[in-house]
């Protein structure tokens, strides 16, 4: 909603966040046994770095249709596209085609490269003799049962 | 070497990453509360459009869909600030932000060659990595990097990197077809005034008698001419001098990561930037803030947080400044780093006397006490820096921000991301079931 987070308008860091709480060094008590988790740096596993290679070139983006479905991108998942990425054949990309911003599969159709869709309504469209640009190629996708 | 990073109409290209449907279009970037024309599109510039055209001007083009306007989006525009000064740290052994969309990276012990070879990538990475156009000037000097640049930006031949070696014969013709008033900090005032001593190129300025320049004019200009001729003698802190923009950050004498000390410092350099804000009679429409770790310590992580933040409307109040200061600070820090350094930004200043008070926007005496602020500066300059200072403020009032037109935050928050259609028209197609 416009007006909500009128005044609060920051930009977030691009810095992984650190651990929500303090590490555990040291010893377990003031005296007696040292701890034998000491030696054990507290680690705990973290999205961002699994997910997210460049975080500087990094954008999450929604997407929109069922046409991806058959490689798992499904109405309103959430897309990881990481810009930093050189594209190959095979990769799902998001590309600007005509004036929209589409995700499709980047892939090899009767020999020339084409943007695939994983839906039989929706024919390959070939990249020759086109304005098509890359925008980012999708690094991940998040589907979430619940929301 | 020294090379300036400058984005092209950098509010505009921010929106164009996220609506391709802009691109080629005329379009403008309002500042706070929709007042006037704070950015423009290089196609809106063809329409002989002004800066700081009061966007109820151009109510009827907009409306015949002639022209695009949309409302600042500062939180889009400071994170990709932010994005291009860590892509920038990753590629250069040092950078320093000169504006929100400026950055001076040092190169120093790079060939020339290697240089401009740097400055073609570090082009291409940007456009291609974070979708944002920039040129490049590259110079012995921080002036000649901004002649640089701006030639970069002019001249297509140069395809957006030129490099300015300072003593050839390539940086004496630039100067000698370069008006006096387009040198870094020669505001028109001054032209004038070298006009009449019979300087009116850039480079009949490099040529002029520097203790004459000192005499008649100011150290400052001497300098100039100094780093005209390839010397260089500005450093990052005295950089806020051409002053549309006004920086005020200090390294710290000793790391610290107390957030008080922290605060404090910024708060410092808070109501230092206010102050110059009303000598030269300016209101600032968003406050950056800006901390650095010591990038030389390879023993504690690197962070180099920084934060955006609109004020109500555009100010010069101490007081506005300090919330929005104090706003960007809770936003980055972290109790776990140490800072060597903290700065305060102004950006999008506007003049204080042509200024249009917005009909529906917070009421201007709200943060506005001009003979408040004048007396605390009187006092400041006759009994010294920061006798009277102000203390912690309270939390804002609920101002609301016009933002009519405001496009979504594309890159801080979760309800308002991009989207893209699995195939053409799925994006229209789920609107209208919707």
């Amino acid at each position: 909603m416009p007006g909500q987070h009128s005044l609060l308008i920051p930009a977030l860091p691009l810095i992984s966040q650190p651990q929500p709480y303090l590490t555990l060094t040291g010893r377990a008590g003031f005296s007696g046994f040292p701890s034998p988790a000491q030696d054990y740096e507290p680690r705990t596993l973290d999205l961002n770095t699994r997910l997210i290679k460049n975080p500087t070139e990094t954008f999450y983006i929604t997407a929109a249709g069922d046409s991806m479905e058959g490689w798992g991108i499904f109405d309103g998942d959430l897309l990881i596209v990481d810009r930093g990425v050189k594209p190959r054949l095979g990769h799902i990309l998001v590309a600007m085609f005509d004036g929209e911003v589409l995700i499709k599969r980047y892939a090899l159709y009767q020999g020339t490269p084409h943007l695939c869709s994983a839906h039989p309504h929706y024919p390959p469209l070939p990249l020759e003799g086109t304005d098509c640009q890359l925008w980012g190629v999708v690094r991940a996708v998040v589907h979430e049962y619940l929301r | 070497m020294i090379g300036l990073v400058d984005a092209n109409n950098f509010y505009v290209s921010c929106e164009r990453i996220f609506q391709p449907k802009l691109e080629s279009k005329p379009v403008g970037v309002m500042s706070n509360n929709d007042g006037c024309i704070i950015a423009r599109s290089a196609e809106l510039k063809a329409l002989d459009i002004p800066m700081g055209t009061p966007a109820f001007k151009l109510e009827e083009l907009r409306q015949r869909g002639e022209i695009h306007l949309l409302s600042s989006n500062y939180e889009l525009y400071g994170d990709m600030s932010a994005r291009l000064t860590q892509l920038l740290r990753n590629a250069c052994p040092d950078v320093a932000p000169y504006s929100i969309d400026e950055m001076f990276v040092y190169l120093d012990g790079f060939t020339t060659e290697q240089c401009e070879a740097l400055g073609r990538k570090l082009r291409q990475r940007i456009r291609r990595h974070l979708g944002l156009p920039v040129c490049v000037g590259l110079a012995p000097t921080h002036t000649l990097a901004k002649l640089a640049n701006h030639v970069a930006k002019q001249d297509p031949y140069y395809q957006g990197v030129c490099l300015l070696g300072g003593q050839d014969h390539k940086t004496e013709a630039l100067l000698k077809r370069t008006p006096v008033s387009s040198v870094w900090g020669v505001g028109h005032r001054l032209a004038e005034r070298l006009a009449i001593s019979g300087v009116s190129t850039a480079w009949e300025l490099r040529e002029s008698d520097e203790k004459q320049l000192r005499k008649r004019f100011s150290v400052v200009l001497a300098r100039t001419a100094l780093e005209l001729r390839g010397t260089p003698c500005l450093t990052m802190n005295a950089l806020d001098l051409p002053r549309q923009r006004i920086m005020t950050s200090r390294s710290f004498g000793k790391s610290t990561g107390d957030f008080t000390q922290v605060h404090n410092a910024l708060r410092r350099h808070a109501q230092r930037s206010a102050e110059k804000l009303r000598e030269q009679r300016s209101l600032a429409s968003a406050v950056m803030v800006f901390l650095n770790t010591n990038r030389h310590r390879r023993d504690q992580p690197p962070y180099f947080p920084q934060a955006l933040i609109a004020l109500p409307s555009p100010s010069d109040d101490t007081r506005a400044i300090l919330d929005a200061v104090r706003q960007g600070l809770e936003q980055m820090y972290r109790p776990h780093h140490h800072f060597m350094k903290a700065g305060v930004m102004l950006v999008d200043l506007v003049d204080a006397e042509r200024h249009q008070l917005s009909l529906l926007g917070p009421t201007p005496h709200h943060h506005h006490h001009p003979l408040l602020m004048a007396t605390v500066d009187q006092i400041n300059q006759q009994m010294g820096q920061g006798t009277i200072s102000f203390g912690m403020t309270n939390a804002p009032a609920a101002w609301q921000l016009r933002c009519a037109h405001r496009s979504p935050r594309f890159t801080t928050r979760w309800d308002e991301l991009m989207q893209a259609g699995t195939h053409p028209g799925a994006i229209d197609a789920c609107t209208s079931r919707t």
